[in-house]
């Protein structure tokens, strides 16, 4: 295929964005003077709030939209002329799609290969092998006559994600790809990321997803209407950075402000659903994240820990 | 004489049959796409819309369907332009555009008379059509049956997921272009059948029918065709023994088919509903 970059040498694929600037016809400016710079081999979470401008610079770097200044290029080449070489995948949000419309698992990893195929679309015998091996690679080959209605939340996902890997996308940009997701398949999905990452692929995961993020991005953006920080996310994702992005939207739990006491040591228990974290101390008991106006309560299990 | 075979012994009555049958697979084809995009009342916006034109092709002694198409387009356009300036909502952009057009041209039809009567225009007139009527609803059909052969995945890929036949490079835009041009070209031939107010049942209905019948597009293609044309076919076959109108014959049969696949589709009917429900109930007890 005269179209895929020299395997041999992945560091020549990148993705660069240079001072990209967006507006809409409403004269709504979205981001201004973005510039960071993906090289091959990269795990990239894009981190921001809603209206942060994440989404914008998600579909300019796709190509949907053009940058009123500034530049997205990949490989050297621009997103239009990456297209066209099929080095440019997506995995769509869940809501983007329209999952009563008759089309089967099989149907929809197909057209990731229509990139490939001559102007009738005609599958040939590399297009079926390379779908077989992408619903197989990702555990979907018995679900491949399913209308894709009839799959859970984790399976659509790995359809999307199957696609994707058929249309050998040198970079693949994923939208919230654990939204509706179980923790297995979430794992499952990690895992081959890291695979392709091995393998030299670009991958941009935009999430609002935090806890997940130094889990398996080794890269990370954090976006509000600019780039405010970019880089390895060992330097990048911390606590200053990210309330500089989130502002007063995150849901804090302090520990030291909570009904947590020095009996609860280390068995306390978080649970998310990326949403105000549930906290069980020690027994089980439910925490509260202030502790003032419920001195009561703090007082009690203070006490029965004294009983002990 | 077996009467049942006198419909095929007069010409009109084959020319007819022959011509609804064309039309009726055309629209079939259509209505997948027209069902899935969620334009069926852009279709019949667009048969509203090409009133006009045939008016004024008529008065010029220009192919009228020159003239619908060129109304059709504007009328898209129109909308186009009137959502993108306002901000209200689709169908009240389309409700508005598609009856200013259709005003339009009944006020041209009853101010200039011509020997295009109002009737003919919005009830259709098969069994009076004219030769070079046949000739431009013939090329009509023939040339979207054309791109829709060479076309058809691209255009189903676009109703699906717009975004990955952009990823690929594609242009959305002049696929649904493309998609558009058919359909005003293609109400513009059914216009003749059935007359403007029933083509977006000729639009809607078999696309419909279809998609319960079955969870795969290319499926629903045939199904969708095969049943436009065969009830389009039986209608104006009908019509010859009712001696009623032909376009009311062709969407009466569909529908009725419609509301069968309503009620007996092997998965999506309301039997196969009420039956899976009784098996979940009974399986757990």
């Amino acid at each position: 295929m005269s179209g895929v970059p020299d395997q041999s040498r992945p560091d020549s694929l990148g993705v660069e964005v240079d001072e990209v600037t967006v507006t809409y016809n409403n004269g709504h400016v979205a981001v201004v003077d973005a510039s960071f710079r993906l090289r091959a081999g990269t795990i990239c979470a894009l981190v921001g709030i809603n209206g942060s401008g994440k989404s914008t610079l998600f579909k300019t770097i796709m190509g949907f939209l053009l940058p009123a200044k500034g530049s997205v290029r990949i490989a050297g080449e621009s997103v239009a002329a990456a297209q066209r070489k099929n080095w440019v995948a997506y995995v769509p949000q869940a809501e983007e799609v329209d999952w009563t419309f008759p089309v089967s698992v099989w149907d929809v990893v197909m057209m990731g290969r229509y990139g490939y195929m001559n102007f009738l679309r005609l599958p040939g015998a590399e297009d079926r092998s390379r779908v077989e091996e992408s619903l197989r690679r990702v555990q979907m080959w018995d679900y491949r006559d399913r209308q894709i209605g009839e799959l859970s939340g984790g399976q659509k996902k790995r359809v999307f994600l199957a696609r994707a890997l058929a249309q050998q996308g040198r970079v693949i940009l994923l939208d919230e790809p654990f939204t509706g997701v179980d923790v297995k398949t979430e794992g499952a999905i990690i895992e081959l990321l890291r695979e392709l990452r091995a393998a030299g692929h670009i991958m941009l995961v935009s999430t609002h997803n935090l806890g997940s993020v130094p889990e398996f991005c080794d890269h990370t953006v954090i976006i509000n209407r600019t780039v405010l920080a970019a880089g390895p996310t060992s330097e990048v994702f911390t606590e200053q950075n990210l309330s500089r992005a989130f502002g007063g939207v995150l849901r804090h739990f302090r520990f030291d402000e909570s009904t947590i006491q020095k009996h609860d040591g280390r068995a306390v228990t978080v649970l998310t659903d990326d949403e105000r974290p549930l906290v069980f101390g020690k027994d089980g008991h439910v925490e509260y994240r202030e502790r003032s106006g419920r001195e009561s309560v703090v007082k009690e299990r203070a006490q029965s820990e004294d009983d002990d | 004489m077996d009467s049942w075979l006198v419909p095929f012994h007069y010409g009109y009555m084959l020319k007819a049959m022959w011509v609804s049958a064309l039309v009726g697979c055309v629209c079939g084809l259509l209505s997948c796409f027209v069902t899935l995009k969620g334009w069926s009342l852009m279709g019949d916006a667009l048969s509203h819309a090409i009133v006009p034109g045939v008016a004024l092709a008529y008065l010029a002694g220009a192919p009228f369907a020159l003239g619908a198409f060129f109304s059709g387009l504007l009328a898209a356009l129109g909308m186009g332009f009137v959502k993108s300036r306002t901000g209200l909502r689709e169908d009240a952009v389309i409700g508005i555009v598609f009856t200013t057009f259709f005003a339009a041209g009944l006020l041209l039809i009853s101010v200039f008379p011509t020997n295009v009567s109002l009737k003919t225009v919005v009830f259709g007139n098969l069994l009076g059509i004219s030769a070079d009527d046949v000739r431009q609803v013939a090329a009509i059909g023939g040339v979207t049956l054309a791109v829709l052969a060479l076309k058809w995945r691209d255009l189903v890929l676009v109703c699906f997921d717009p975004n990955q036949a952009r990823t690929l490079g594609f242009s959305v835009r002049g696929l649904n272009l493309t998609l558009l041009i058919l359909l005003a070209a293609t109400a513009v031939a059914a216009m003749q059948t059935v007359g403007a107010c029933l083509v977006v049942a000729m639009l809607v209905t078999p696309g419909a029918t279809a998609y319960l019948l079955t969870d795969r597009f290319g499926r629903m293609l045939c199904l969708a065709g095969a049943l436009g044309t065969g009830t389009s076919f039986a209608g104006a076959y009908m019509s010859y023994f009712l001696n009623g109108s032909t376009g009311g014959c062709i969407v009466v049969l569909q529908t009725l088919l419609f509301l069968a696949a309503l009620v007996f589709a092997p998965k999506h009917g309301m039997l196969a509903g009420r039956l899976r429900r009784r098996e979940a109930l009974e399986g757990r007890q």
